[in-house]
């Protein structure tokens, strides 16, 4: 028997960790992530990070600085175009702003703040393929925190996971261990958005809830963090099956996460 | 391999895979660096080695990102210790099957990984993930491996390595 441990002594060694990291895991599936040494990670390749991208970043605003300049002028005749569209668009909207702010006055409803925000880019992403996370170039500095909303022009990023002076960890929308609360913007319908990797699925949606391909999720401001309205998600399929007595219902993120370079933190 | 290579290469798999790997994204698909290092690790130390190597780097980049902690180290020790066993017994560095192993390893542990993901929260869309995201990763992996042996084996890298492991044998 001691020959065999002798033996085989690596792999006996190597056994014993492979089955401590299956418990790790099985104990983190029942208890939830541990989040220990998750700072001091994010400073050491934050660092690295910054010092990677930075010459990239450098050739990148160098090119659209000067080489792009050819196109400026075309580009300045069709963004002035665009912004005076967004001034008549945006008269109209502080016109109804204005009109919804005093009816909720007259409801006697707590009056709206729009939130403020902080322009931030994306220096990483995810590291490991399990997870949907990205690294931004902002943090406790900038005004920051754990569990800020992070949004695109287009809709919902993700959330703050962990913050650092100057970079911050951003867990994605796609992520398996991002939730957020969403309704129908057809129907109001209201559900749970859970990150399936690439794509996200609406849980707890009743068997005779009326979900359809092609309806926009958006954020239902239920969970504390996103602010309510904004595009989420659109549903891409829908399954009903007879034995279960809710719908599978899988959802595309409104913003195309891949392709992300630019984000906005909403400040709280 | 000596214990400051490693320092390094656990240093700096977090950074390399997230800022400068997704600069060479194609469509969003980007390779799996840490695999293709811990393959190399094992084709060039033995599954022991290559197994430990694994489970360390597994666990940092588990700490850096938001799985569980453990997922990654479980995976990566497993290439580690196979890409060892076969590395002592199948192939060498120099071998074009490299690329189909390696790419057969990715793809291994995407379905792994997507299988666990569908047992703890179900309706992962793994039929879809397999040709859109995991397929073309695993050939870019294959890919990204093979140059990263071509590396090796012009600088004289093997040599070193197994003069090294002959200085520790005597």
């Amino acid at each position: 028997m001691s020959e065999f441990i002798v033996k085989h002594k690596k792999f006996l060694i190597l056994f014993i960790l492979f089955m401590i990291l299956f418990w790790l895991i099985t104990f983190q599936v029942k208890a939830g992530r541990f989040t220990f040494m998750e700072k001091p990670v994010l400073a050491v390749s934050g660092f690295f990070e910054r010092v990677i991208t930075s010459p990239f970043r450098f050739a990148e605003s160098a090119a659209k600085g000067y080489i792009f300049l050819i196109h400026t002028q075309r580009e300045n005749g069709r963004l002035k175009e665009e912004t005076a569209q967004l001034k008549l668009e945006n008269s109209i909207t502080n016109e109804l702003i204005i009109e919804n702010e005093r009816l909720r006055e007259l409801l006697g409803f707590r009056k709206l703040h729009p939130p403020t925000s902080v322009m931030a880019q994306v220096i990483a992403k995810e590291s490991s393929p399990s997870s949907r996370t990205v690294t931004i170039n902002k943090g406790a500095d900038d005004g920051i925190q754990k569990d800020m909303a992070v949004i695109a022009p287009t809709g919902i990023v993700g959330r703050v996971q962990a913050v650092l002076s100057g970079t911050a960890k951003v867990i994605l929308l796609t992520d398996p261990g991002s939730t957020l609360a969403v309704r129908v913007q057809r129907n109001r319908e209201e559900g749970l958005l859970e990150g399936k990797i690439i794509t996200c699925a609406l849980k707890y949606v009743s068997y005779y809830a009326d979900i359809q391909e092609g309806d926009l999720l958006v954020t239902s401001g239920l969970d504390g963090i996103y602010p309510k309205g904004l595009p989420v998600a659109t549903v891409t399929k829908v399954t009903r099956h007879e034995a279960s007595a809710f719908q599978t219902v899988v959802a595309e993120p409104a913003v195309r996460l891949s392709r992300l370079e630019e984000a906005l933190v909403l400040l709280k | 391999m000596k214990p400051r290579i490693y320092f390094i290469i656990l240093l700096l798999i977090i950074p390399v895979q997230a800022s400068l790997l997704s600069r060479l994204s194609l469509a969003g698909i980007k390779p799996d660096f840490a695999l293709a290092v811990i393959y190399i690790i094992g084709l060039l130390t033995g599954p022991g080695e290559a197994a430990l190597a694994g489970i360390g780097i597994g666990l940092v980049q588990d700490i850096g990102s938001a799985s569980f902690i453990g997922l990654n180290g479980f995976t990566l020790g497993m290439v580690g210790l196979f890409a060892g066993i076969f590395g002592r017994r199948v192939l060498d560095i120099s071998s074009p099957s490299n690329l189909i192993l390696l790419a057969a390893f990715s793809l291994a542990e995407g379905l792994f990984i997507a299988l666990f993901m569908q047992v703890i929260y179900g309706s992962v869309p793994i039929f879809s993930m397999f040709f859109t995201s995991m397929l073309p990763q695993a050939l870019y992996t294959g890919v990204l491996g093979i140059l990263l042996l071509r590396f090796i084996g012009s600088r004289n890298v093997l040599s070193t390595l197994k003069r090294h492991a002959l200085q520790k044998e005597l």
